[in-house]
């Protein structure tokens, strides 16, 4: 068990920067999942904590001892590999002792070790197979035991489950997090998909073209996300253009491409000034379809605060396409022209159609707000 | 009456199976006949003339006295000081040139394979170009290298390394350099082929779990590459043995190609037969102690 | 990681100074090709296009030249022949024993030191009567060009997709049609590669041509051998350090040539 710390670190390959200024504590025992699109750098941060690449600049220091100039070797970090990366001219039980040979473990302790390993991952028996001739998961497991048999300061995976197919994928991730929590070890894992990292990670660290955006635990990337494009990233949205045509203390009142006005409640005066450009993005679980049209209707293009002084958002619009997806119903919706789409669990009666018209509500206070450069506006 | 209507299109699309099956492989069988062919006629019944040839008695006149059975090529061969004397200089020229090129051979193909760009390119170009080249010149071109007046006594002269000019040619210095030249650009090919293929990925895992470079190198690399280097060395070996070029240019030793060239020259084409048959023989032996050693290290191996 | 840069500097080293003994001795070639003088010294102590002129005026060596490219040619059309039919029917062979006899068969005279071929094939050459022809040195270099053929060609067919030939039966074609139309024009460039690897090699085969060439069939290596013992003048260079340009060329255009296709493909 150890905490890492990463200060600073840069790659850079001739003119391309692959990794720029990312910090962050790794604290001890957690696992942390890296997430983010391809070319986002995740990989490279991750072999540079393994000693695989040596970085630009910057200093990674485990337990507080700089290792930035130890090479993969010298380190005790373990990697597992994308393509898991197993010894084809060795057994399964050689692969898992590997480790252990290098450190010169006699031979004797090192088949016990490796055993032991091989058992805990649900593979004891397949110590005498060819690795070549093993299914996919079965390559998963013995990677995995193979890193875990050193004893590592850090276990490093390199989107090891990518290579799997939806179901096993899903099955491994569970077994991985129970794996993470027998050893008690710190991993850091990367990966591009984020429902994986949603499954697995205690903190998720977000990357995009070779910076770290955000690190926090899945409910707060996801309800509280530091710039758009990361509420992009995570899950679906519909994002609205909008221009502010008035603030008051406690709110901004925005004209949309919806052809709604809208009301975003803010806790003081917002920080913005009439004028500014705003993305709003409204995610399907904050909407609520009515189907009662008519009464309550808002018609034309303006949208009051209410009476009551509450914060409801509505539009209507007409239902275009249906996308039946078994445990939800997604509706594309035409409103005023402008596509958007919102969604029903799929017990729920009344189906639609398409050319049914329809209210979609939803609280002004659910509603993210971005400015044109990803930042976001405190409501 | 339902089945009797089905099973007659199941044995019609059976049998029809079998006919295209067989008319495949007959068609297969056509096709690899010319090749086998040639093979038997330009090889196989060739090496059985030559064995013919080595039991028959020599005559002065035509290639070997007609009708003649005879062991007295291969007594006079078996018997003969310096045949063997010939015979141990020749394998020592093919192991000394063999163990050269292999080990050569797997560091320059080790840095093909890690080098990128210009550099790759360059380097593959630099064991092409020589097998372009007659085999003839570019032993000779070793002359004016090597000769005691040549360049590079001139320039470890000039170093002040040596106080007196070194005769690397003529001798077997220059033959093991000449003839390494001639089968490197093999063996590297060779080994080169089998590492193109290799994941990278697995020389780093070894790295990521402790084994210093070299290390990673003797653990994962080389047993991997095995068939490549085994296809060099058995290359390297039968040429260096059976060499005729380098030998004859650089230097005035006998090894056995020039023997059994100078055995027929004077129409002793039994005893030059016999020879040959001893070579071979031999060299078949070496062969298949190579491969059972080099097999045994495919795989896992302890030095502890 | 100073252990590291240290090694990658040994490593470094070591691979330039193979570079240079690599290229060393052609360099000695081509230099010596422009000697002054008449003595093959490098390096040279003056330089001169002389023996250039000495080639072209040689009546010895230009037959020699000719004899080079008859005996290449027919080489590279015999082994591309036997080398791709064999290939092909290996691939479509379903395991048979004629079938795993073929590529171990095809292979073992590339092990047998040349000399003992060479004598060999003199002997049964005597014996079937075509001593002294063309015919004779074709077919001892085939010997050894057909196994390259025979591997390269197995190298593409395997990574050619044959449900294409399944294609085109299923649309009408016999066989033959569906290897002309089908399989050929998809390996045709590794059918050149092949037939270039064969016409080079006779090029500079040496030790099989000594053995059955005739006066008036010896190629260019049997030549400079017998010029190299007697003479030792730099002709012979010149006339490697043609060869080596000829061999270049073909290569580029072979280069060129399949990556012409594939651009075409790509602009298509």
């Amino acid at each position: 068990m150890s905490e890492i710390t990463l200060s600073e670190l840069e790659k850079q390959y001739g003119d391309t920067t692959a990794v720029e200024d990312v910090s962050v504590d790794i604290r001890d025992g957690e696992l942390l999942c890296l997430l983010g699109p391809s070319g986002s750098g995740k990989s490279t941060t991750l072999r540079m904590i393994a000693g695989l690449e040596e970085p630009t600049s910057g200093q990674i220091t485990i337990d507080g001892i700089d290792v930035t100039a130890q090479s993969a070797y010298e380190r005790n970090t373990s990697t597992v590999f994308q393509d898991w990366a197993l010894f084809p001219h060795k057994t399964v039980l050689e692969n898992v002792a590997f480790g252990l040979k290098m450190r010169d473990v006699p031979k004797e302790q090192r088949r016990e070790r490796a055993e032991s390993m091989l058992e805990r991952v649900q593979m004891g028996g397949y110590g005498d197979e060819d690795p070549t001739n093993l299914s996919g998961g079965q390559k998963q497991r013995v990677a995995l035991a193979r890193s875990l048999a050193v004893n590592p300061d850090v276990l490093l995976l390199d989107e090891p489950l990518s290579n799997l197919d939806k179901r096993l994928r899903e099955d491994m991730q569970i077994e991985l997090r129970e794996i993470h929590e027998d050893v008690e070890e710190t991993f850091v894992h990367v990966t591009h998909d984020q429902d994986e990292a949603f499954t697995l990670a205690d903190r998720i660290g977000i990357m995009n073209e070779g910076k770290l955006i955000q690190v926090g635990e899945p409910t707060e990337v996801y309800e509280n996300p530091a710039n758009r494009f990361i509420e992009g990233f995570l899950g679906d949205t519909n994002f609205v253009e909008s221009e502010v045509v008035r603030v008051t203390d406690d709110a901004a009142y925005v004209e949309t491409e919806l052809g709604y006005e809208l009301v975003l409640p803010s806790d003081g005066a917002p920080d913005v000034a009439e004028g500014t450009e705003l993305t709003l993005s409204l995610r399907p679980e904050v909407l609520s379809i009515e189907q009662d049209a008519a009464a309550d209707a808002v018609e034309g293009h303006e949208q009051p605060v209410l009476a009551d002084g509450s914060t409801v958002n509505a539009v209507v619009g007409t239902v275009e396409n249906v996308l039946y997806r078994g445990s939800t119903v997604r509706y594309s919706v035409s409103v005023n022209g402008t596509s958007m789409f919102a969604e029903r669990t799929g017990t729920n009666t009344g189906a639609l159609t398409a050319g049914d018209e329809i209210r979609i509500e939803w609280e002004g206070t659910d509603v993210l707000a971005f400015r044109p450069d990803g930042s976001r506006v405190t409501l | 009456m339902t089945e009797t209507a089905t099973r007659i299109p199941t044995s019609l699309a059976a049998v029809r199976e079998r006919i295209a099956g067989q008319s495949s492989s007959n068609r297969a069988l056509l096709l690899m006949a010319p090749l086998l062919a040639f093979e038997l006629l330009v090889f196989v019944i060739p090496f059985f003339i030559l064995l013919r040839i080595s039991v028959a008695e020599s005559s002065p006149d035509f290639v070997y006295a007609e009708g003649t059975v005879s062991l007295e090529a291969y007594a006079s061969v078996l018997t003969s000081d310096l045949v063997w004397s010939i015979v141990g200089y020749s394998f020592l020229i093919g192991v000394i040139v063999t163990v050269l090129s292999v080990f050569i051979g797997l560091f320059y193909a080790y840095a093909i394979w890690r080098s990128t760009g210009l550099i790759k390119s360059l380097l593959l170009f630099s064991v092409v170009l020589p097998l372009l080249t007659t085999l003839v010149i570019r032993t000779y071109a070793f002359q004016p290298l090597l000769s005691p007046t040549g360049t590079i006594n001139e320039l470890l002269l000039s170093l002040g390394l040596l106080s007196e000019p070194i005769a690397f040619y003529p001798g077997t210095v220059a033959v093991v350099i000449g003839q390494l030249y001639i089968v490197l650009p093999y063996a590297v090919l060779a080994i080169y082929s089998v590492l193109a293929t290799m994941d990278w990925h697995v020389v780093e895992a070894a790295r990521d779990l402790g084994a210093s470079r070299p290390r990673s190198i003797l653990e994962v690399v080389v047993p991997q590459a095995m068939p490549g280097i085994i296809v060099a060395t058995v290359i390297s070996f039968a040429w260096s043995v059976g060499s005729y070029a380098a030998p004859g240019v650089l230097s005035n030793n006998l090894t056995f190609a020039i023997q059994v060239e100078d055995m027929m020259y004077g129409m002793r084409y039994p005893e030059a037969g016999a020879f040959s048959v001893l070579m071979l023989l031999l060299m078949l032996a070496c062969i298949a102690v190579i491969f059972t050693v080099l097999n045994r290290f495919g795989g896992e191996f302890d030095l502890a | 990681m100073h252990r590291e840069t240290l090694e990658t500097a040994a490593f470094r080293a070591g691979y330039l100074s193979l570079l240079v003994f690599m290229l060393l001795p052609l360099l000695v070639v081509v230099a010596t090709s422009f000697s002054g003088t008449g003595r093959l010294a490098f390096p040279p102590e003056s330089y001169s296009l002389a023996w250039y002129g000495e080639f072209l005026d040689s009546v010895r060596w230009l037959d020699a030249f000719t004899n080079s490219i008859v005996v290449g040619v027919g080489t590279a059309l015999v082994a591309t022949v036997l080398g791709v039919t064999g290939a092909f029917g290996q691939e479509l062979d379903d395991d048979s024993s004629m079938g795993r006899l073929l590529a171990p068969l095809v292979l073992v005279p590339l092990l047998i030191p040349p000399v003992i071929l060479g004598i060999t094939l003199l002997m049964y050459f005597n014996e079937i009567g075509l001593r002294g022809s063309y015919a004779s040195i074709i077919l001892a270099h085939t010997l050894w060009a057909t196994p390259l053929v025979y591997f390269v060609m197995r190298s593409v067919f395997s990574r050619f997709d044959w449900q294409q030939l399944d294609a085109a039966q299923d649309l009408g074609a016999g066989p033959v049609q569906s290897f002309v139309h089908v399989v050929f024009p998809n390996v045709q460039h590794g059918i050149f590669v092949g037939g270039l690897l064969a016409f080079i090699i006779s090029l500079q085969e040496f030790v099989m041509a000594l053995f059955l060439s005739t006066p008036e069939t010896q190629t260019i290596p049997v030549i400079a051998w017998t010029e190299i013992r007697q003479a030792l003048d730099p002709v012979v260079s010149v006339v490697s350090t043609i060869l080596v340009v000829i061999s270049i060329v073909g290569i580029v255009l072979a280069v060129v040539a399949t990556n012409l296709e594939w651009l075409s493909k790509q602009l298509s």
